[in-house]
């Protein structure tokens, strides 16, 4: 007969006896977990990345000063990606003797590719939500333009030579970008109309931007074809990149996702292990016989193999199932916050989840499982004669491969698989250290206790190695659960501490020195709360230690683009709030002039040290400035943040305005006309819905983030019960033969209660070393969020590791206490 | 004197110079000390001797279940002392059947599977057929679907006694196969054992501590602290 039609038979045989419930359960949580958390992450990545996709209005921008070359365009369409282009520039317009700077948008007919414009149709009529531009002929624009130029809807407008009639008004621009200093109020217009309009001449300063959507495979593709071939006046943008404030909180949310798959499969992994190592224990005897009968060696590991693989594939495809309905309830209770066009659930992540469940079993299953090969036909002679244990190096060995492999998985970030491999791998070292040496002063202990707390502590030492794997399986899902709690916890603390209810939500620019004091009046009156006033001067850098920077910089390196622009150059006597120096030190009082502070990643992109000497032009005067220090900043605090911040006094004597930024609530929003009127001069920008959106964003990866931590606590105290419930054979075979013997139910649960309660105590304890050090690296090297112990947890964790251990040990041995012993020991 | 072909052309078993050893805290002990054993087909031999004094231990060099210290095992003819475990396991599946003290049922199974499991592992397709006219012949045609839990001592032994003899093998290891049970019941088992034993041909190797079941054999020989005397 062949190996799999005989394994089948005995699995259904096990099948009726029960002795397979307990491992499949454990199968079934690892594959219904990682499925569902595959799928869910999957699904939630997707409509997040097409969520911030709206920002950029496409999937992929490169921005240009000028036309791409054909070859490129063709490219594109041979990848099958949707395009449009939009191209943006100043122009004045003229009308009814009134002039105005206005920011003119030409949009292809694609346009935007994602993402919607918002529009009236006058100032009363309700909002509404477009996926076009304007048609031929016609132009949108916003409010301030009909109010500067005294037009109103219908009107026609010139722009060069082209007349458009205005038929909307715009109210909400997709990819609408911060940039303070090109912000004037928009025209957009049909870009069919563009070449008659005449305005743009050869040298006209013109944003080119071209839009790409599609399958994200062929969009990476695109990305690294077209990448070596920019030119130093064009950049790539995706939704990674492009948003700084949205950007930190997306990848922080996929590492999260990340991380939760990892846990779970670690949850798993254990319950695997610690089930195939009962089943295997039950399973000596059967195989001694079957060796005894004639089976070789290789034909016992066959007849066991095939039993796992179909279990696997049995628990992988129902687990698969259920992970699948996991992950549409998951959707189901996150439908308020989502929004309508949720991507659909891909195959890949469900036949991962398969794949998951295989290779967990494998890695896990498997060195338990070549035990059975070395069991001895002697043993139906001898029955004492137990197998020799699996080499540890491959028990662990094996375990650790498949733990490296899902965290490369999942993560695609080797810093945070190297971080986490290798605190946990130290941290476990340490672990086993520590549980031999808490073993060895319980075994001091014990003649000095009564009888029950001496049967209890001999519970565990009898078999000391058996107590420290089942204390390191404890541990390990304790670690888990606990890495899962801490980090989404830190993490949504995180958002909140960046997004506080009242951000930040408008910034004033170009406001004039000498208005800067009464503007500043008018704010306190009006009672909005402002942030600091910060001295701006535009100026360019040229060069680093007198090379100038285009010869520094590589062509994709981030700080090419802050060498091509003016950068908004300040001074301040005090380092702003949730600014860090990481290198240097800021200037002292009376500190000679001549001093910068330079941002932390666009110095590491310049390649600029400490002492470098830098060169700016300031209009048309050149100066040199030394770097004193270097800073961290939060980019996403929606405060002016600064680039180069001078020491006083340098930046004397040339052209200045001020800049700041302020919280207004939706309903004085009224205040800002008469800012606007008073300073004329000064522009103000409403960033309120760019933050309503991130808000949005934040708040849906906040409930998302939740429902995974419960799933994976949940996971995890299944698990537990799971693993307790494995270890108990011998635990009810003594606790038979204690009461044969005599030994009170009272006894014996109390017996009980003091061995798992010292096993979860012990676990509990460790766990907290193992998950601190692993917090420690996850935080300071892969979230880089600050890391500070939770005293908290240290008092819950041993209590919840206490409490869950002894109360699984209980509900399993009490058919030990309430049985006649006779017939427990005829069923072991 | 008989050259090693000719002894093993008369017989099924030929043991020479066999001595096992065990290394424990205090020493080298001696379990067997040279055993020279010479068993006929067909032939029925009890091993006797005091607790310790080394029959399982012979019994499982003789059957291929572990291997000598010293010496040489042949059975039918092929050298079990150079085989590897696989080899031996083969041997087993071939020639060799087994009762055990202890029955050595598997819990899950019923008394059907039980017996069938031999003849399956050895790619039976009738397997069902012949376990089912065997539980019948040892009486327990109505027992077929019980699981070892459900069934007596006696009929433990029964099935037991039906899964060696299915395979039609042609030894028989019993070891101490009346051990667990009480006279009465031990004394039918033994009579089916004996009356399979005819029926079948097979050549019987019976360890006991029970004079009168070791009379039932053809020869008997005594072990004394791993010597045969």
């Amino acid at each position: 007969m062949s190996h799999f039609n005989l394994a089948l038979r005995l699995l259904l045989r096990d099948r009726r006896s029960g002795e397979l419930t307990l491992l499949l359960l454990a199968l079934m949580i690892a594959v219904t977990s990682s499925t569902a958390i595959s799928l869910f992450a999957d699904r939630l990545q997707r409509t997040m990345g097409e969520q911030a996709a709206e920002f950029l209005a496409a999937d992929l921008v490169i921005a240009s000063s000028e036309g791409l070359p054909a070859h490129w365009l063709e490219k594109a369409t041979e990848w099958h990606l949707d395009q449009a282009q939009t191209k943006e520039f100043p122009s004045v317009l003229i009308e009814n003797e009134e002039m105005l700077l206005g920011s003119i948008k030409a949009v292809s007919e694609n346009y935007p590719l994602r993402g919607y414009l918002k529009i009236t149709d006058s100032d009363y009529a309700q909002e509404k939500s477009v996926q076009n531009g304007p048609g031929p002929g016609t132009a949108w624009v916003e409010k301030r333009v009909l109010s500067a130029l005294k037009l109103k809807l219908g009107d026609p407008l010139m722009v060069g030579d082209k007349k458009l009639i205005i038929t909307r008004l715009i109210t909400y621009e997709t990819d609408k970008r911060g940039d303070f200093y090109s912000f004037a109020p928009r025209v957009m217009m049909n870009d069919a109309d563009l070449q008659a309009s005449g305005v743009l001449q050869p040298g006209s300063h013109v944003h080119y931007y071209f839009q790409y959507r599609g399958d994200p495979k062929a969009l990476t593709e695109f990305k690294r074809w077209i990448k070596p071939q920019l030119n130093p006046s064009q950049r790539i943008m995706d939704i990674h990149d492009d948003r700084p404030e949205l950007g930190g909180a997306l990848s922080r949310a996929e590492r999260y996702l990340g991380l939760s798959s990892i846990v779970v499969i670690l949850i798993a992994g254990v319950a695997i292990a610690m089930t195939t190592r009962r089943y295997t224990e039950r399973h000596f005897n059967a195989t001694a016989l079957l060796r005894c009968l004639g089976l070789k060696r290789r034909d016992i590991l066959w007849l066991y193999g095939w039993q796992f693989i179909i279990l696997g594939f049995l628990a992988s495809s129902f687990g698969c199932l259920l992970g699948w309905f996991v992950q549409q309830a998951l959707f189901h209770l996150l439908r308020g916050l989502l929004p309508q066009q949720v991507a659909s659930p891909g195959w890949s992540a469900v036949l991962f989840g398969f794949i998951t469940g295989m290779a967990v079993l494998l890695a896990f299953a498997l060195p338990p499982l070549l035990r059975l090969k070395q069991v001895s036909p002697l043993k139906v002679l001898r029955r004492e004669l137990e197998p020799l244990d699996t080499g540890t190096g491959l028990v662990y060995g094996m375990a650790f491969s498949a733990i490296a492999f899902f965290i490369e998985r999942y993560t695609q970030d080797f810093a945070m698989t190297a971080t986490l491999l290798g605190s946990g791998l130290i941290a476990l070292l340490v672990l086993g250290l520590m549980i031999y040496g808490l073993l060895r002063l319980i075994a001091k202990l014990v003649p000095h206790v009564s009888l029950s707390w001496r049967f209890g502590l001999q519970g565990i030492l009898r078999n000391s190695k058996a107590s420290v794997g089942q204390i390191m399986a404890f541990s390990i899902t304790l670690v888990a659960m606990v890495l899962s709690f801490t980090v989404r916890t830190s993490l949504v603390d995180d958002w909140q501490k960046h997004l506080p209810e009242k951000a930040p939500n408008h910034f004033a620019l170009n406001i004039f020195p000498e208005q800067q004091p009464a503007f500043k009046k008018e704010m306190i009156q009006n009672g909005i709360d402002s942030s600091q006033f910060y001295p701006v001067v535009r100026g360019r850098l040229v060069k680093i230690n007198n090379i100038p920077v285009q010869q520094i910089v590589s062509k994709d390196s981030q700080g090419e683009s802050a060498t091509h622009r003016e950068l908004s150059l300040t001074w301040a006597k005090d380092l702003p709030e949730e600014n860090k120096i990481t290198a240097g030190k800021w200037w002292q009082e009376g500190q000679q002039r001549g001093l910068v502070s330079v941002e932390q990643k666009l110095a590491k992109n310049l390649k600029i040290n400490l002492h470098d000497q830098l060169s700016f032009t300031i209009g048309s005067q050149q100066m040199n400035v030394t770097v004193a220090s270097i800073r961290s900043l939060e980019w996403d605090t929606m405060k002016p943040n600064f680039y180069m911040i001078f020491s006083p006094g340098t930046l004397d004597g040339y052209p200045s305005t001020f800049l700041t930024s302020f919280y207004l609530p939706e309903a004085q929003k009224n205040v800002l006309n008469d800012l606007v009127k008073k300073y004329p001069g000064t522009t103000i920008l409403e960033v309120d819905r760019i933050l309503k959106q991130v808000k949005t964003v934040l708040l849906q990866l906040t409930k998302a983030i939740n429902y995974l931590l419960y799933f994976s606590l949940m996971a995890g105290f299944s698990v537990l019960f799971a693993a307790v419930y494995a270890t108990l054979d011998h635990r009810i075979q003594e606790g038979a033969v204690l009461r044969m013997l005599g030994a009170k139910r009272a006894f014996l649960r109390k017996v009980h209660l003091i061995e798992f309660g010292l096993l979860g105590l012990m676990a509990g304890l460790l766990t907290i070393v193992l998950s601190e050090v692993m917090l420690y690296s996850l935080y300071t090297h892969v979230m880089h969020i600050d890391y500070s112990p939770n005293y908290g947890l240290w008092l819950l964790i041993p209590f919840v590791g206490s409490l869950s251990v002894s109360v699984a040990g209980y509900c399993g041995t009490r058919q030990v206490v309430n049985k006649s012993p006779l017939t427990v020991l005829r069923e072991l | 004197m008989q050259s090693q072909t000719d002894k093993a052309v008369e017989y099924l078993i030929v043991a020479e110079r066999l001595s096992k050893s065990v290394m424990t805290s205090e020493g080298i002990l001696d379990i067997l000390s040279s055993i020279d054993l010479l068993i006929k087909p067909g032939e029925s031999m009890a091993i006797v001797g005091e607790s310790g004094s080394g029959k399982s231990t012979l019994i499982s060099l003789l059957a291929g279940l572990d291997t000598p210290s010293a010496g040489t095992i042949r059975l039918n003819g092929n050298d079990l002392t150079v085989m590897d475990e696989d080899g031996r396991a083969a041997i087993r599946n071939a020639l060799v059947g087994f009762v055990f003290q202890s029955f050595q049922l598997l819990p899950t199974l019923t008394a059907l599977e039980n017996v069938m499991l031999p003849l399956e592992l050895s790619g039976d397709k009738d397997a069902k057929i012949a376990a089912t006219a065997l539980l019948s012949r040892v009486g327990l045609s109505h027992r077929l679907t019980h699981t070892p839990r459900q069934l007596s001592g006696g009929e433990q032994q029964r099935v037991a006694l039906a899964r060696a003899f299915v395979t039609r093998p042609v030894i028989l290891f019993a070891d101490e196969p009346t051990g667990n049970l009480d006279s009465k019941t031990g004394a039918i088992i033994i009579d089916l054992l004996f009356q399979l034993n005819l029926e079948n041909n097979t050549t019987l190797i019976l360890v006991t501590h029970d004079q009168v079941l070791a009379s039932r054999c053809q020869r008997t020989i005594r072990l004394e602290s791993g010597k045969l005397v």
